[in-house]
């Protein structure tokens, strides 16, 4: 059973009320370290220099949207693994199959209660202590 | 603001509306609830929405349809409307109604509404102009998206909607991938 407070999680919204209320129900989920990023592009950038293990990022941002940082991930030799979490106000299947092929590791439509995170979370690391 | 308006369009708790057209007029009916109505000048895009309570903590565990009921999520789907309409999310100026307490005994939902309004959008750095919050009696706002006009004034002789279940996007909170 993996540690929460050992996984290193960076959010991307570009609402920066959507990622306050991520960060405080991460926290109360137990992950210690966590950051976060206005911007898919400031968010690639933060994790080629300091890697992360989980990414959760919204879908609906202006310039790169989520998919666009799942693609340039999954193409980055050394990022290629990290857990990838999609967040959207839509469940278009478009959107979705889209994400499944680049390798997505989970999707959750917004509104989503956090216990709702927390088990897709669990979903790919296991139940969290 | 015009008689001769092209097409009203009213809104109910849980909608949300962004129009670009030169006459048309998006109107609400408030009590508790609060409308955000966000405007680009430049584009001449405006938008309104219309919600109930504020954000979840992360300890409650709610409903999904719940959430939608809250500010966060409302929000969310009323700037990413404008900006897919052409809205540029660093013009956008944003004003804010009701949030009335009229019924005694409900622990202040309305001025709680209106504060969360106001938090949310000063975290987005979205500057709010007019403000019309608060009070016990409801209100019906007029807001005219090509040019950022509002109209709002209190009712006090017509009776709210009751509170509704808020339509959800299909699917919501849950996608089985895996």
């Amino acid at each position: 059973m993996p540690a929460a407070s050992a996984i290193k999680v960076m959010v991307v919204d570009d609402q920066a009320s959507m990622r306050a209320m991520i960060r405080r129900a991460l926290q109360d989920f137990g992950f210690k370290d966590i950051r976060d990023k206005g911007s898919a592009s400031e968010a690639f950038a933060a994790i080629r220099t300091d890697r992360v293990h989980l990414v959760i990022s919204d879908y609906n941002m202006p310039d790169m949207d989520g998919i666009d940082l799942l693609r340039a991930i999954r193409t980055d030799e050394v990022l290629a693994k990290t857990v990838f979490i999609m967040l959207t106000g839509s469940s278009d299947r478009e959107i979705v199959q889209k994400a499944a092929a680049l390798g997505v590791n989970n999707y959750l439509v917004k509104p989503f209660a956090p216990a709702a995170l927390k088990e897709k979370i669990e979903r790919v690391f296991g139940a969290l202590t | 603001m015009s008689a001769l308006a092209a097409r009203r369009i009213a809104i109910i708790q849980g909608e949300h509306a962004v129009v670009r057209e030169p006459d048309a007029i998006i109107s609400t009916l408030l009590g508790s609830c609060i409308a955000v109505c966000l405007h680009d000048a430049e584009a001449r895009i405006g938008g309104m929405n219309h919600f109930l309570l504020g954000e979840p903590q992360a300890d409650q565990q709610l409903r999904d349809v719940d959430l939608q009921r809250y500010g966060v999520h409302a929000m969310e789907l009323l700037i990413n409307a404008m900006m897919k309409a052409g809205a540029e999310r660093s013009r956008l100026r944003a004003n804010l109604y009701g949030g009335a307490n009229i019924i005694a005994g409900l622990g202040g939902i309305g001025s709680a509404n209106a504060a969360f309004a106001k938090r949310f959008l000063t975290t987005e750095g979205i500057t709010v102009g007019q403000s019309d919050t608060g009070g016990t009696l409801a209100r019906k706002v007029e807001f005219r998206p090509y040019d950022g006009k509002v109209r709002c004034k209190t009712v006090a002789d017509r009776p709210l909607p009751p509170p509704i279940t808020p339509r959800i996007p299909a699917g919501c909170g849950e996608i089985e991938l895996f």
